[in-house]
């Protein structure tokens, strides 16, 4: 069980030393039991910190965005900045330092565990509250207590879990600087890879329709991509920001720019688009699961992610996030790479 | 056009420079016959294929793609085609994973000696395509 208060000392402590800039954690939002996402830049500020099954958000994304700022203001980091971290935010961040995205020392990683339980589904959860909103939500043991207007309602964590969760094989945070709660791993409430088996157990029809009929849905809002610690690229495959167009710009020029994707939400442009995204991925996507959370039309995202990292598991023996210094997947090969499809 | 003109698929083959396009010319100057339905574009090496032509040949329509390099060990550049067989493997699963058939993407290892091969490989993709008929999965639909 983690104490929140022990959360809110460490970061108390850190800030009043100046040993951080700051704290990037959770605090309670506006919009019924969420947490949003929390930057404590000062002591007294600690005590808005909370710990609870809503705190899904990977904050690993405000240090890429934080590391951007200082690019802007061409500033270089005069202190580490903390961030609270599970299991997957914290591959997460052992990607982007792999990467050679911020230095280890630029990050003070404090861990929490996700012990028996993970986060919250809130489509999931929807379901159970009979119409009612929760106003509050804690953990306790295996299950979650919500609070409502109907009183408390506790449900098995089992029930209402976000499906990367249950599936999660590393729920504590290796790479620490500190961490709290217990380490968990191997609790495994289903087995890894469920949901993606359980998909590909269908023929190609089959699989088609169900794609075609979830890329038709995607309005490109890039909700996806926004909320991906891993999709920092300053320029994007999906917009020609570096394509200057001046007065001087003829109309063939701009006509003959190259253009991979377009941007209109069409089937054809919305596979390309999300393809290119799970490629570019493949070997870094960490299964925070935040790209499907995020999508406002339930393109269920995480599956081609997860496809990719079964593949680079299982066939090249490659695990993303697992260690700082190992090379990336598709800038590594091994002789005994499969290479029966090749003729 | 007043007959109906049989299926011919639409082929885009991404040759690397120092072996499966040279296979590619031998087979020409060896007079070899196989179909003309193969598009060839020449890549400095099979290792810059970026998974974007793959998708973007299939998205202006494109029904079959076809990746041809050194064969591992011959690579000019020593392990380009190590890194396209990792690369090409995972775009591959990926196609077919959202129900796109295996047959449309093909890939092969032609050395500059093998014109007989290269003439092999692009009858027996075209053989497999034709019954697939025209690929309109990942085609962007242009409205008239």
């Amino acid at each position: 069980m983690i104490n929140i208060q022990d959360i809110r000392d460490t970061a108390r402590d850190m800030l009043a030393k100046g040993e951080v800039r700051a704290v990037i954690g959770y605090r309670r939002g506006t919009r019924g039991m969420l947490a949003e996402p929390a930057f404590i830049t000062s002591p007294e500020q600690a005590d808005d910190l909370v710990w609870d099954p809503t705190c899904f958000h990977n904050l690993s994304l405000y240090l890429v965005e934080d590391r951007k700022f200082l690019a802007h203001l061409n500033k270089s980091s005069d202190a580490p900045i903390a961030v609270i971290a599970k299991g997957c935010d914290a591959r997460s961040i052992v990607v982007l330092l792999q990467e050679h995205y911020f230095k280890r020392e630029d990050v003070y990683i404090i861990g929490v565990s996700c012990e028996g339980t993970g986060v919250v589904d809130e489509r999931k959860l929807a379901s159970h509250l009979n119409g009612f909103q929760a106003s509050n939500a804690v953990f306790d043991g295996d299950d979650f207590v919500f609070t409502t207007a109907q009183g408390e309602k506790r449900l098995p964590a089992r029930e209402v879990m976000a499906d990367r969760c249950l599936e999660c094989r590393n729920p504590f945070p290796k790479e620490n600087n500190v961490v709290f709660g217990e380490d968990k791993t191997g609790r495994e409430l289903e087995a890894p890879f469920a949901a993606l088996a359980r998909f590909e157990a269908q023929g190609t029809g089959e699989r088609w329709d169900f794609w075609s009929h979830h890329f038709d849905r995607c309005i490109r809002c890039f909700a996806c991509r926004s909320v991906c610690p891993m999709c920092y690229c300053d320029e994007c495959v999906v917009d020609s920001i570096t394509f200057p167009v001046t007065p001087a710009t003829t109309a063939e020029e701009k006509a003959n720019r190259i253009r991979w994707i377009d941007r209109s939400a069409t089937r054809s442009e919305n596979i390309t688009y999300l393809m290119t995204r799970a490629m570019h991925l493949a070997g870094r996507c960490t299964d925070c699961g935040e790209c499907e959370r995020a999508c406002p039309v339930n393109v269920p995202i995480r599956l081609l992610n997860n496809k990719m990292e079964r593949e680079a598991r299982e066939k090249f023996g490659f695990e993303p996030g697992a260690s700082i210094g190992g090379p990336s997947l598709v800038a590594s090969f091994l002789d005994s790479d499969p290479g029966d499809f090749i003729r | 056009m007043s007959e109906q003109q049989a299926y011919e698929p639409k082929v885009v083959a991404f040759l690397c420079k120092w072996c499966s396009s040279a296979g590619s010319d031998l087979a020409g100057v060896s007079r070899i016959q196989y179909p003309a339905n193969a598009t060839p574009i020449t890549i400095p090496c099979t290792g810059a294929m970026s998974p974007m032509y793959i998708l973007s040949a299939f998205n202006k329509g494109a029904d079959g793609v076809l990746v041809s390099g050194c064969h591992i060990g011959d690579c000019h550049y020593i392990e380009g085609n190590y890194l396209a067989r990792r690369k090409m493997h995972l775009t591959m699963e990926l196609l077919k994973f959202i129900g796109v058939e295996p047959d449309r993407f093909r890939m092969s290892w032609v050395s500059a000696a093998e014109g007989a091969k290269f003439a092999q490989v692009v009858t027996d993709f075209i053989n497999d395509l034709e019954p697939l008929g025209p690929q309109d999965k990942l085609k962007k639909v242009v409205s008239s």
